[in-house]
């Protein structure tokens, strides 16, 4: 997979508005700033994933990319176990943080998943002029490395490198830091440089 | 969000697709539905691991850490290379887990993997001495076969145990 630096530009703006509509429906529900890193973006041999994707305790909430483009990719609110605890303490009104994740913030963060991810799916269809619809989330609370891998075992098998598109939301109030993932399969990523192209010109 | 590695600096770590042989400590972290096979030659101490995602290379010859068909081959010669006697192999598995009930399809990936390489390791007529699959948790590894072949796993919420 050869992606050129305007490509990756294109790439890293279109996450760029996705991920700040994102940031605003966070900052509505926590009520307080949020602060937003430059979106990263990598192109990464899936054995090198671990060197940016460890076995940190996270909370992932992943949503199966549908819509007009062909069911292809995933794009996934990773946040640490600390972090989600955090995160859903603030939503939920309470304090302990020295707790397992139960079944109320499990609902809280699959909410706040949905909230999020469709803002950003919301965000990225206004420049694309396509929608990418979210699939019903799922949760994990594991080790990230084991949900990104068993993600990609879904995707297409000759997957040898992956787009990690990443962006870091922070609330420095509440501490709570997560990052969206996004990563397109083959195909869905060569649709939306296309869309990208015919909006920018040749790339 | 910064990421961390079980057993950094003291081992080599095996990412998705790839392995390693030799004496020296070696770990995959995070392993999903992916599986780590390792064999181990207890007489002389040497081991090897392959990072296992799919179960089937369907003739792809690019990547053999990455299917459990071309990874046992890829295991076995690179032992023998070694120096290591065929007949003394022995297996132990660990990862296979499904993290996601409803992605994928019906294919649980997990499963598949696992029962692929048991099916493959009783072909070859090598013995799984233990293992630590299915389920729907995370695990790292650290396997150290000159201490003996010990096997490590460690889990999200940090319990360890060893095989």
């Amino acid at each position: 997979m050869r992606l050129t630096d305007v490509q990756l530009d294109a790439i890293r703006e279109l996450g760029n508005i996705g991920a700040a509509h994102a940031a605003t429906t966070l900052s509505q529900m926590l009520m307080c700033q949020i602060n937003m890193s430059v979106p990263e973006i990598l192109v990464v041999d899936i054995g090198r994933i671990c060197d940016h994707i460890g076995d940190e305790y996270s909370a992932m909430v992943v949503f199966q990319l549908q819509g007009e483009l062909e069911p292809g990719g995933y794009i996934i609110l990773l946040v640490s176990r600390e972090s989600a605890l955090r995160l859903t303490n603030t939503m939920l009104g309470m304090t302990d943080t020295d707790r397992e994740l139960g079944e109320m913030d499990q609902s809280a963060l699959l909410e706040i998943g949905n909230i999020m991810i469709s803002a950003f799916l919301d965000g990225t269809a206004e420049l694309l002029g396509i929608v990418m619809l979210p699939s019903p989330p799922e949760l994990a609370i594991d080790m990230a490395h084991a949900g990104m891998s068993s993600l990609l075992a879904t995707m297409d098998a000759d997957i040898d490198e992956v787009i990690l598109f990443r962006t870091e939301l922070m609330d420095e109030e509440h501490m709570v830091n997560s990052d969206i993932l996004f990563l397109p399969d083959t195909r869905t990523l060569a649709d939306i440089l296309r869309l990208l192209e015919s909006i920018v010109g040749p790339m | 969000m910064k990421p961390s590695r079980f057993y950094e600096g003291t081992a080599a770590i095996v990412g998705i697709g790839e392995h390693c042989i030799g004496p020296d400590p070696m770990a995959t972290i995070g392993l999903g539905s992916c599986v780590a096979l390792i064999l181990y030659e207890p007489q002389r101490a040497i081991g090897s691991m392959a990072h296992v995602m799919l179960p089937d290379s369907n003739g792809r010859v690019d990547r053999p850490g990455k299917y459990a068909d071309t990874a046992i081959r890829l295991l076995i010669d690179g032992m023998v290379a070694k120096g290591c006697r065929r007949q003394r192999l022995v297996a132990k598995l660990v990862g296979g887990a499904s993290m996601f009930a409803h992605f994928g399809g019906n294919l649980n990936i997990g499963e598949r993997n696992t029962r692929t390489l048991k099916t493959l390791l009783r072909t070859e007529g090598i013995p799984i001495v233990a293992e630590l699959t299915g389920g729907n948790v995370g695990r790292s590894v650290v396997f150290t076969p000159s201490e003996g072949g010990r096997v490590t796993v460690k889990r999200a919420d940090g319990t360890c145990c060893e095989l």
